[in-house]
């Protein structure tokens, strides 16, 4: 359904008066979702998920590489051939609160994708948001049409938007972060929600989290970013439970698990701060902060994705000798 | 010995759509270099219970009663210039909700945390600046950080800043409002590392405020849940995860979506009341899935179930011992 | 957007700086559109502009209502003016018309000049003659004044009109013929003897109104004063259209006049409309550029935005007054290029302010969200953007019309204002020449200023009422 051929997207970015100096956002990625399937993106911050995400939607323009939407080269179209695309491919957002139009009410905000796509009439579209609203289980529809989102709250906020990247029966949906600024106890409620969705409509999903407990729940691949670059991917079940790159190891361990005897015991995380895209690293981009015994390749060549068990690619040079 | 006890503490606002009941009779304690979490959904109240025992209050206070004792001593009683002088980051000191974008953005990160020290007077410049520097190492940060400005730094390191600002008068209770929301599960987890250190090293009790109720396993002694403005459930950490009593809780509890089992995480429908007009009876009984007779009409009492152990359910009417 | 409207006015409404400043601008507006339906269109040139019109008021006339916090009561002007003579006495040859006038005088002094004016007179034959007579409380009368209307002119046909398009007006006070009559007059009922020079020089006014004292000065005759015109016809067909008579004070009306005469309670109240137009013009146009240009720069981007701020960046770094006097003195002072260079000029700054806050709310999810599901452009910019700075806008808008009310009276108070046009600068300017500051011409130089105050000061209230809107941090309470 979506593809991406090595892609690359690197910023420009001013530091003093004359100097740019060039962020290499995404490094060289490929990965491709199946219809109807889901891929989870985790990463801390700044690992390149969001930029991943928004590639996919041509909300960016790559560097280098090619990005395919079933068998359309997305990567070059200009923004008024995209119309097509845009219909197909929608989005759901991290923050609730600033992605909906703070001026309309629900009705409108539900509506409109219909009205720039100039699809059915008045009524036809009418019924379609009351159809839509019933998805997301704002009900009864007739009272939460007239609201405003500060009426709401913050889940409810969050399944106007995900009534809104539905109503235009997309068949591909990049979702960032889209509980993350919830309440917990609302969380599961909302991934509950789009799973559902997502089977009785067979969306394709790209799953973009900072939290690898919710993408296992919700994915059928997880993709682990690190710094612009994909470190391990494969099924849920492998990457969580059997996870073979360190960063992922760290990653799992940093998830709180409700015991009480946590408050005795520190976690093992990745201790630093990511290293900074803008400088040039040579070798692998976790070298500076992963505590493995390291080789020379470590320092001076990036490792590349290497199948280590079916369907599980990891990116270490320390991991492909466990495989001989 | 308890460090704090809040008992019967009442939090009302004046709002346009009526009297909201923030905070409805909490009562808590505390002992010394104990951590106590609170949990609870937005809109439970728990950031008004902080801001009130901080005494940072909104304008349109309407009600606000119960006692605070803080070292055997009423700090309710206190006209705000003593509480300003003797308790407020004195004593007691806070790290709020989303601080790490309240840094000033023109003053040097180190003077900002030595600030409530230089408005102490009883210390010169050069002196709090020590300990200012001293501090950002302690929260693990290199002490060139002192010159940096706010847009220099990380969220995690702005927080971690927030901490060292938290500490920089020796408080005995420092409370922390959501300190990790906003940030991604392995600098919160490092965040919540060095909180786990502080409490053990320098002996400071903490409450820690959260929605999260897996992340309060990593570092409180004692947990009290919040809902509409009570406590539906409160008790040690090990009483809290190993036998939680209230069905809220069991339920907070079962909606983690967790690494180690499969189940599919659960979920509380439905939405936290109005708190302009809280629901009568058990406040959780619309979203409750085992409610029963008594339920909508009789509030229930806090019933005792074990030592420390306390649930407002009628559920545990027979449980009580 | 109709619940916001609603918000807003509640809002404006619950401050106590709103609710005056709502009740000032009804208030403005209700005398705006009395104005406009009661004045003429073309009051600046015909009529504020016209000496001959005011030609009967005093000059430079304090308000009648100081005569309340003085002792010494000055007199009012008082306007006799009728076209229905009193009596009508046919003869045989000659027919008399008998016009007459009861003037009460009251005041403490005579009146400041004495007038007569008449028009549209038809003759046949002979011109008519008219008599002005004044009988005084004491009983004396004196025949002041005798005007014989001109002759016919050679091939004129009948009837003869004279004084149809202007009447015509004998100013009696400062009149020879007048002089010697009341001279005469003197020296037969008094006894004294001053020349026409010296009568002329002291004023006939207070010999007419007065009896001569002993130490050669006059005192005051109060009562009533009977002034007869007798018109004498010389055909039953000759008609006389008009006669006023004019007895002038040295207080005037509520306002007061200025050294032309002229009723400053009249032009004051030509300011009200003319200000409000100024204002809300010069501001509605300015925001309306200066909005789009910034959200057009601050959401498209590259070029165009570099070439809109660089524009801004000149405007506003140009400085506009020396253009102004420049332009005024080239185009003439004209109240529509005023406004143009207003615009002109100050669009750039709400230009740059709202670049910067679409910038930011560029870079947050809505405008994301909005391209993914498709929306133009245009639909980004006019539904979602705008929207967000519409709050600010409106209140820039109502910030704005004071300083274009201002600036047009400072424009006007350095002599640039349009004078077709008068305006509460352009009186003030005028009182201001006339050394209103020096001479004590409160009535002249106060009320102009203290207008543009008000109204400047009516849309800054709006502006403070409006703040919590604007910014809501500032909300009192919830």
């Amino acid at each position: 359904m979506i593809r991406l051929e090595d892609v690359k997207m690197y910023f420009q970015s001013r530091k003093g008066l004359f100097k740019t100096v060039e962020i290499k956002a995404i490094d060289g990625v490929s990965v491709e979702i199946d219809k109807g399937k889901t891929l989870a993106l985790v990463g801390e911050s700044g690992s390149g998920k969001t930029t991943l995400g928004r590639l996919t939607l041509r909300l960016l323009k790559p560097t280098a590489g090619h990005v395919f939407f079933e068998d359309l080269n997305i990567t070059d179209l200009e923004e008024v051939h995209l119309k097509s695309f845009r219909r197909r491919a929608q989005a759901i957002f991290q923050d609730p609160y600033s992605s909906i139009d703070p001026f309309m009410n629900v009705h409108q905000i539900v509506e409109e994708p219909l009205i720039i796509h100039r699809i059915g009439k008045k009524k036809e579209r009418n019924e379609m948001v009351h159809k839509a609203l019933e998805d997301v289980r704002l009900t009864p529809t007739q009272e939460f049409s007239n609201k405003y989102p500060h009426m709401l709250s913050g889940g409810q906020r969050q399944r106007v938007g995900i009534a809104r990247a539905l109503i235009l029966k997309p068949e591909y949906i990049v979702t960032d972060e889209p509980v993350s600024m919830i309440d917990a106890s609302s969380r599961a409620e909302i991934l509950h929600l789009m799973k559902n969705l997502q089977d009785k409509y067979r969306i394709t999903v790209l799953y973009i989290t900072h939290d690898i407990a919710t993408a296992k729940y919700f994915a059928d691949r997880i993709a682990v970013m690190y710094n612009g670059r994909i470190v391990e991917i494969g099924p849920p079940e492998k990457v969580v439970k059997e996870p073979i790159h360190p960063y992922t190891i760290k990653l799992l361990a940093a998830v709180p698990e409700p015991d009480p005897s946590n408050r005795f015991k520190e976690r093992g995380v990745v201790e630093g701060e990511p290293p900074n895209p803008a400088d040039i690293q040579w070798g692998c981009r976790f070298e500076s902060r992963c505590q493995l015994q390291k080789e020379d390749n470590c320092k001076s060549k990036q490792p590349t994705l290497v199948q280590i068990k079916p369907e599980h690619y990891v990116a270490c040079f320390l991991k492909d000798k466990d495989k001989s | 010995m308890k460090l704090l006890e809040v008992k019967n503490l009442k939090l009302y606002y004046q709002s346009t759509r009526g009297t909201v009941k923030a905070v409805d009779g909490i009562s808590l304690d505390l002992a010394k270099s104990e951590a106590l979490g609170i949990v609870g959904e937005s809109g439970s109240g728990k950031t008004s219970l902080s801001l009130a025992l901080m005494r940072v209050l909104p304008s349109n206070i309407d009600t606000n009663e119960g006692k605070v004792i803080l070292d055997g001593k009423d700090i309710t009683q206190l006209s705000e210039e003593e509480f300003r002088k003797e308790i407020r980051w004195n004593t007691i000191s806070m790290v709020f909700q989303g601080a790490m974008n309240s840094l000033n953005p023109v003053l040097k990160v180190g003077h900002q945390i030595a600030e409530p020290m230089l408005l102490e007077k009883t210390v010169n410049k050069k002196e709090a600046y020590k300990k200012s520097e001293d501090l950002l190492e302690m929260v693990g940060l290199p002490k060139e950080i002192f010159n940096r400005y706010a847009h220099e730094l990380s969220g995690g390191m702005k927080q971690r800043v927030m901490i060292a600002s938290a500490l920089i008068l020796n408080p005995k209770l420092v409370i922390l409002d959501e300190p990790t929301s906003a940030l991604d599960v392995s600098i919160q987890a490092q965040i919540m590392n060095l909180l786990k250190r502080f409490k053990k090293e320098l002996d400071i009790s903490m409450i820690f405020i959260t929605h999260d109720i897996a992340l309060s396993s990593d570092l409180c002694d004692k947990l009290a849940v919040l809902y509409a403005g009570e406590i539906i459930e409160k008790g040690t950490a090990e009483q809290m995860f190993g036998k939680p009593k209230h069905p809220y809780t069991q339920l907070l509890l079962a909606s983690i979506p967790g690494l180690k089992q499969d189940a599919s995480p659960k979920f509380i429908p439905g939405a936290p009341p109005d708190l302009t007009s809280p629901p009568t009876g058990c406040r959780f009984h619309a979203r409750c899935p085992y409610r029963f007779d008594p339920c909508d009409k009789k509030p229930p009492p806090a019933f005792k179930i074990e030592k420390d152990h306390l649930s407002r359910c009628w559920l545990n009417e027979g449980d009580k011992k | 957007m109709e619940e916001r409207t609603r918000n807003l006015f509640k809002e404006l409404l619950s401050s106590g700086s709103g609710k005056v400043g709502i009740a000032f601008i009804i208030a403005l507006i209700i005398i705006s559109l009395g104005v406009i339906i009661i004045y003429p269109p073309d009051f600046g040139l015909k009529y504020w502009s016209n000496p001959v019109l005011w030609a009967d008021n005093p000059r430079a006339a304090p308000p009648a209502w100081t005569n309340l916090f003085s002792s010494y009561n000055q007199a009012e002007t008082v306007i006799f003016e009728t076209n229905i003579p009193t009596e009508r006495i046919p003869g045989v040859s000659i027919t008399k018309v008998l016009y007459t006038f009861n003037l009460n005088h009251k005041a403490d002094e005579p009146p400041s000049f004495i007038s007569m004016t008449v028009g549209n007179i038809k003759y046949n034959n002979r011109p008519p003659v008219l008599i002005v007579n004044i009988e005084r409380p004491d009983g004396n009368k004196i025949e002041l004044y005798r005007l014989i209307v001109p002759g016919p002119l050679p091939n004129e046909v009948t009837p003869f009109a004279r004084f149809s398009e202007t009447p015509f007006r004998i100013q009696l006070s400062g009149n020879h013929e007048v002089v010697s009559a009341v001279s005469n007059f003197l020296k037969q009922e008094f006894d004294v003897s001053i020349s026409n020079q010296d009568l002329l020089l002291s004023g006939v006014d207070i010999a007419v109104f007065g009896t001569p004292q002993d130490d050669g000065k006059f005192d005051v005759l109060m009562g009533v004063y009977k002034i007869q015109v007798d018109a004498f016809l010389y055909n039953e067909d000759d008609s006389i259209g008009s006669v006023k008579f004019v007895a002038g004070g040295s207080v005037h009306g509520f306002m007061g006049t200025d050294t032309l005469g002229r009723d400053l309670s009249i032009g004051l109240l030509f300011g009200f409309p003319v200000a409000l137009f100024i204002g809300l013009v010069a501001s509605s146009i300015t925001t309306v550029i200066g909005t789009s240009l910034g959200i057009i720069s601050g959401y498209i981007g590259g070029k165009t935005d570099t070439s809109i701020q660089r524009a801004a960046d000149i405007f506003t770094n140009i400085p506009l007054l020396p253009i102004l006097i420049f332009l005024s003195f080239i185009v003439g002072p004209n109240l529509f290029i005023i406004i143009l260079i207003l615009i002109i000029f100050s669009w750039p700054g709400l230009t740059i302010l709202i670049r910067s806050m679409v910038l930011q709310i560029r870079s947050g999810q809505l405008v994301e969200s909005s391209i993914t599901l498709g929306a133009s452009r245009l639909r980004i910019m006019l539904r979602h953007i705008f929207p967000q700075t519409a709050p600010f806008v409106f209140a820039q808008m109502i910030f704005f019309t004071p300083s274009a009310i201002l600036a047009e009276a400072a424009l006007s108070f350095l002599g640039l204002g349009d004078p077709s046009l008068p305006t509460w600068g352009q009186i003030l300017e005028y009182g201001f020449r006339n050394g209103g500051i020096y001479v004590g011409y409160w009535w002249w130089i106060l009320p102009p200023g203290i207008l543009i105050v008000i109204t400047a000061m009516t849309f800054v209230l709006i502006a403070l009422g409006m703040e919590p809107i604007i910014n809501p941090r500032l909300k009192r309470g919830h």
